[in-house]
């Protein structure tokens, strides 16, 4: 893409923000909503870098952040490794096809309870819902890329000395791959906002938490601050998976 | 449906027999059959009692109409397909599978995208166990051979068809089979390109000749690249004839085109094929 | 495929429903801890839910509310997303808005809203809104995209104005993936509700899941969990079958799948 259009792209993409946030700054300037409820743009920025440099908000991204990451990389690891078994076997297929087409509509948040119940109010019930509810997009993805793959690869690939028990790792892993990562990037995306919610509901730390508990004491800046939060964050990782994708996908052609 | 299988021979002489003596056959193909099942659970012949048997360095050509299962035998030959009657052999051993022995090339090219150009061609000689910086120089030399020097860290995507096949080819060739199995490797080439990969394809085989099984439905592919052109009928698939190419060695394709010789042979094997073809239009 | 093998896989779901259920039931058996009853305990309850006054109000409450959120949330984004698909400045402009909220969890909007709009079902169908809205959008904005430029020209050639190839073309083209995009909408707008009655409990589902829990009724917060549970199997299944049988026409896109259907 050459410089002019990428240039105007950015451009025209920052032109919305602006006007929300004008738009924001407007209301309250004029005297549409009350400075207590919507605090204007200004407060609201001010505070969330105060905040970032504050080291117990610090620990609550922290501790946000881990279960992110621990519910997200245990949902990847099952994701491709039941994905790929699917793919690969017809007798796992048998057993694990039924299962997702059941489990898949099953709103996941409302286990909640149920893992609370088994795995008490700290860090493991959340990273267990996050895992939950970023499995199946995974999963499928993974399945689907798998089973897509060209057959004549694979056939290059045994010709060329390959033992059958290697083609999944050598050449059908691979070969997923734009697939997985595909449904990676949506069960990052799930994670995030899982994790959110979840310690909105019930947590002592957290970003969720943080937000509840401003709103428990009616401090309308404080949370707006975690929300923006997650966001960044959510946009910062989404990056850098697709910095990986980039990397990883660099000889595929684009699709 | 079982036809009488005829026995056709591939006779040594198109081969590597400098001593005189019967060179042995290198593929052996015995009253091959296959039978697909189609959606609506239908069944459809492909091949009936096929039977052949092509010599050491022998550079055959399997020929005919669309459909007529050309490629079918040769995956049965490749080891990808199993033969629903008959057996297919490599030097005297039943095929099971594929293997090193009997190396493919595809007419999608089938390259390994998350590779590049080195990758794809050292992948064969990594997997046969052969240490790093050995498979780098061998594929190196190769990756020159084929006319592809300077292009090693490239990725699949950035090259044209004509130069995907060749890394098809210098792949395939890195791991030294015996047999090259060749399914249309030029037929999604456009023509220019396709003349000069049957020029540097004979230019390569002429150095170890290796045993080859070219599957095109081009007779002048056939009849330029060939010493036997085994010409066969429509589904289900028959062998109708075997040709010998009795055209001297080293090929030069300018001067074949004016070859009567070169000629009579593409008209004959033409008017083959017509014969098994479909009717035309009937006004 | 055999008959053998058509029953089973159609039986298949019912078999995994009845194995995911044998396998609660064996692992509460052997956790036998109070706060974990066996799927039986919950299963016997689940009638005593439903012939509760009480209990029934907050469900349909929140069907209501869900119903309401869809409704409109599909009414105002298939519009929108059809103009987005087709006109670049329309796109250009709502995109990054779009893109910005994407990974925002509506649900956790939730206790803004109520911040200012108070604790009513207004807010709650607000978010259930906004959560429905987006796949909605997305997916009417790539169906729209992918229509093929020869049939509006076709159209335009037999003299149908701007609107009426909107309506008669596009849409119609569309509708597949319009539904794919509806049948996401759904599934969210099920756990944005869920979701945020959790948060602030006031009254539906989720609050009856989490007084149960407060109250120490574990019977009742896994009979909760199995009504939830099948009411997004059922919608889902019911919405798919509605679904096929508008666009049998079409071919399944092999998109990000939601999925084994």
């Amino acid at each position: 893409m050459n410089r002019r259009a990428l240039i105007s792209d950015i451009l025209l993409g920052i032109v919305p923000i602006l006007l929300v946030i004008g738009l924001w700054q407007a209301l309250d300037s004029f005297g549409y909503a009350p400075v207590t409820l919507l605090p204007p743009p200004g407060r609201v920025f001010a505070r969330l870098l105060q905040q970032l440099a504050d080291s117990e908000f610090q620990q609550e991204i922290a501790a946000t952040l881990f279960r992110l990451f621990a519910g997200f990389g245990i949902a990847v690891i099952l994701g491709i490794t039941l994905g790929l078994a699917a793919a690969a076997s017809p007798a796992v297929n048998a057993v694990v096809r039924p299962i997702v087409r059941v489990l898949a509509p099953l709103p996941k948040v409302a286990l909640y309870p149920a893992l609370l119940l088994l795995l008490g109010f700290g860090h493991e019930s959340k990273i267990a819902l996050v895992t939950a509810d970023a499995l199946f997009p995974i999963l499928l993805s993974t399945y689907y890329g798998a089973s897509m793959v060209e057959q004549k690869l694979i056939w290059s690939a045994m010709a060329a000395g390959t033992p059958r028990r290697e083609i999944l790792f050598k050449v059908v892993l691979p070969a997923a791959m734009p697939s997985i990562l595909t449904g990676c990037r949506i069960g990052l995306v799930i994670s995030c906002i899982v994790v959110f919610l979840a310690e909105m509901i019930t947590s002592t730390d957290g970003l969720g938490h943080v937000l509840v508990t401003a709103a428990r004491t009616f401090r309308a800046v404080d949370m707006f601050v975690p929300l923006i939060t997650i966001s960044l964050l959510g946009l910062i990782l989404n990056a850098l998976l697709q910095g990986l994708r980039s990397y990883l996908l660099r000889g595929f052609p684009e699709v | 449906m079982k036809a009488v299988p005829l026995r056709q021979e591939v006779p040594a002489e198109a081969g590597r027999a400098a001593s005189g003596a019967q060179a042995a056959a290198m593929i052996e193909i015995e009253s091959v059959s296959q039978i697909f099942q189609t959606s609506g659970r239908q069944n459809h012949l492909a091949l009936s009692g096929i039977s052949l048997s092509i010599a050491d360095g022998a550079f055959v050509s399997i020929l005919g109409p669309s459909g007529c299962g050309k490629s079918t035998l040769l995956y049965i030959v490749g080891g990808f397909v199993s033969p629903t009657e008959g057996v297919a052999k490599v030097k005297g051993r039943v095929i099971t599978g594929p293997g090193p022995d009997r190396g493919p090339v595809f007419q999608e090219f089938a390259l390994f995208p998350w590779k590049n150009v080195l990758g794809n061609v050292m992948y064969g000689p990594r997997q046969q166990g052969v240490k790093h910086a050995e498979a780098e120089a061998q594929s190196r030399r190769l990756i020159e051979m084929v006319g592809l020097k300077g292009f090693e860290n490239f990725y699949p995507k950035e090259l044209s068809g004509g130069m995907k096949q060749r890394v098809a080819l210098a792949r395939t060739l890195a791991y030294h089979p015996a047999v090259l199995l060749m399914d249309e490797p030029f037929g999604a080439l456009d023509a220019h390109t396709r003349t000069r990969l049957q020029n540097d394809l004979l230019n390569i085989w002429e150095r170890d000749r290796k045993t080859v099984l070219f599957v095109t439905h081009s007779v002048e592919e056939a009849v330029f690249l060939s010493d036997k052109v085994v010409v066969m009928t429509r589904a289900p698939g028959r062998i109708k004839e075997i040709v010998d190419i009795d055209l001297p060695r080293p090929r030069r394709r300018a001067e074949l085109l004016l070859d009567p010789h070169y000629q009579k042979y593409v008209v004959d094997i033409e008017r083959m094929i017509d014969d098994t073809g479909e009717d035309g239009l009937q006004l | 495929m055999t008959p053998a093998r058509k029953l089973f896989s159609w039986l298949a779901p019912f078999l995994a429903c009845v194995g995911l259920l044998a396998i609660w039931q064996v692992a509460a058996l052997m956790l036998d801890t109070d706060s974990f009853p066996t799927a039986l305990d919950a299963l016997r309850a689940v009638p005593s839910i439903l012939t509760d006054k009480e209990s029934l109000i907050n469900i349909l409450d929140s069907l209501r509310r869900m119903a309401i959120g869809f409704g409109i949330g599909v009414a105002v984004s298939i519009p929108l997303g059809l103009m987005m698909g087709r006109s670049r400045a329309v796109a250009s402009f709502f995109n990054p808005l779009l893109m910005i909220t994407y990974p925002v969890p509506k649900a956790a909007l939730m206790p803004i809203i109520m911040l200012w709009l108070g604790v009513g079902d207004i807010a709650k169908t607000l978010v259930i809104f906004l959560g429905v809205s987006l796949p909605v959008i997305f997916h009417s904005f790539q169906g729209a995209k992918a229509v093929e430029e020869k049939m509006l020209w076709s159209g335009a050639a037999m003299g149908l104005s701007a609107a009426q190839r909107m309506i008669r073309i596009v849409l119609p083209s569309a509708l597949p993936e319009i539904l794919t995009g509806c049948r996401t909408g759904l599934v969210l707008a099920l756990i944005t509700m869920i979701t945020s009655e959790m948060i602030a409990r006031q009254s539906g589902a989720g609050n009856i899941l989490f007084n149960a829990m407060d109250m120490g009724q574990y019977d009742t917060v896994f009979a909760m969990i199995i009504i939830v549970g099948a009411m997004g199997i059922g919608f889902d299944a019911a919405f798919e079958a509605f679904r096929r049988r508008l666009v049998r026409w079409s071919e399944p896109r092999f998109d990000m799948p939601l999925s084994f259907s």
